[in-house]
């Protein structure tokens, strides 16, 4: 069904979230092209708003606005370095860099060639230079995004009230390491190290455990040939408390809850 | 002898100038604007978590969120005292039933064009007693389901399954009083 709603008041239900699964369904499959009903639903919004106002007026504990502008002052530090950092950033323009990269990727080719052509770590400096090269080509646009994520995940690294991780092996070889950066408001970002790689019918799956209800997953990540994973700002609730972090061995696609060997696990100090 | 008049002219400056004074670093205008709404969003979140400190971390939160999206405010559109109450209310809902509400964070697609406006002492209190008296002449059963729904984010199913009425009685219950609600937010 994807008519309009057969109430009015069914705006003000789904403004506050309360409509019920089938009749939410319904209404969210009509909504993308009807913008009658969209703005309907925006006016229900504010004036379901209002029923804040119901509640008993109580003022904030002391010091909270002190607290707040801190905070403030913080952030607004800390986006000033950023700014810093982004402007040296930008002038590392890959197209004034490229014919650099280039021109020594090419000595390189020949002092290889030149000196023996089974020097395998000459070579494997080689591929790191193309594959430099290669990636300094890729468009701006690549690059604002990675910024972007850059940015994202120095919010977290930066942000006071980050909390940092230590995951440690469960068994006591091979000796696989793990770090969590969790930030309730602004993501997780994880790093593994010495894992062993997996089947091609495995996966390693991250798991954030609240401090109540069920692990919740966090992404499924490979170890790539030296045995390193990591996972980057996986879609998680937002606000979740968490009580630890654990990296489980899953069928390929993940499981919806953990079922395998437990590889890592560190709580939340 | 006054030198300036700053504060005074501060508590006067519209939400949209307080906004557009926080995106350039400037902490006196955050400060107005936590002195206008801080007490109402520490109100509904404290109302609704029972607690404290999870409502002040809600009342730093949704401030905190304020000047990170405060780029993407359209004022002229949008009424910032909206986005603060329902924020508020969404924040604390999923921290009390770990249930994401459905919400836009940008004001531009939560709020349409509002007249709602609560710049002023006065036009708050207006409005808070237009709500309560509003909420007071609901029947009980009407004003206890519209609380269970807002305060505690229940689904029409779970506010039958807490009180055990029928569903169809909740649902009739929550659509009488939202058309009482309606007509009397709307009058003037």
């Amino acid at each position: 069904m994807s008519g309009h709603p057969q109430f009015e008041e069914d705006f003000e239900l789904y403004a506050l979230g309360v409509l019920d699964g089938s009749e939410k369904a319904a209404l969210e499959e009509h909504l993308p092209a009807c913008a009658d009903c969209r703005r309907k639903i925006e006016e229900a919004r504010t004036r379901m708003s209002l029923l804040a106002l119901s509640a008993p007026p109580v003022a904030p504990p002391d010091g909270a606005r002190e607290r707040l502008i801190q905070r403030f002052r913080a952030d607004m530090a800390r986006q000033s370095d950023r700014r810093q950092i982004r402007s040296n950033v930008v002038q590392f323009r890959p197209r004034i860099w490229a014919p650099v990269w280039a021109a020594a990727a090419v000595l390189l080719l020949a002092a290889a060639a030149w000196l023996a052509v089974e020097n395998h770590k000459l070579a494997a400096q080689l591929a790191q230079l193309e594959t430099t090269h290669r990636q300094l080509e890729e468009s701006e646009q690549q690059l604002r995004e990675q910024g972007a994520r850059a940015e994202a995940a120095l919010d977290i690294l930066t942000a006071p009230d980050t909390v940092k991780v230590e995951l440690t092996p469960v068994a006591a070889r091979p000796v696989p390491h793990g770090k969590a950066f969790y930030n309730p408001s602004q993501g997780l970002l994880f790093y593994a190290a010495n894992l062993q790689t997996l089947r091609p019918d495995q996966t390693y799956e991250l798991w954030l455990i609240p401090s109540e209800g069920a692990p919740v997953d966090a992404g499924l990540f490979k170890a790539d040939l030296r045995g390193n994973g990591e996972v980057i700002l996986p879609p998680l609730p937002h606000g979740l408390t968490a009580k630890a972090f654990a990296v489980t061995v899953e069928p390929a696609g993940g499981v919806p809850s953990p079922t395998g060997p437990k590889v890592l696990i560190g709580p939340v100090s | 002898m006054e030198l300036t008049t700053r504060p005074d002219q501060d508590a006067r400056d519209s939400d949209a100038t307080l906004v557009a004074r926080i995106l350039n670093g400037d902490e006196a205008a955050l400060g107005v604007l936590y002195d206008r709404y801080g007490a109402l969003v520490f109100s509904v979140s404290q109302r609704i978590l029972r607690d404290t400190g999870a409502a002040e971390e809600v009342l730093q939160d949704v401030f905190h969120q304020l000047w990170r999206v405060a780029a993407t405010f359209d004022l002229a559109r949008g009424s910032l005292s909206s986005w603060l109450m329902v924020m508020a209310r969404n924040r604390s809902i999923d921290r009390l039933r770990r249930r994401v509400l459905p919400v836009a964070e940008n004001l531009t697609e939560t709020l349409p064009p509002a007249r709602l406006n609560l710049e002023s002492d006065v036009a708050q209190n207006e409005m808070i007693r237009r709500v309560r008296s509003a909420l007071d002449s609901l029947p009980e059963p009407q004003r206890k389901a519209m609380e269970l729904a807002y305060f505690e984010g229940l689904t029409q199913s779970e506010i039958a399954d807490r009180t055990g009425d029928p569903l169809g009685t909740v649902k009739t219950r929550l659509r009488t009083a939202l058309g009482t609600l309606r007509r009397a937010f709307s009058e003037s």
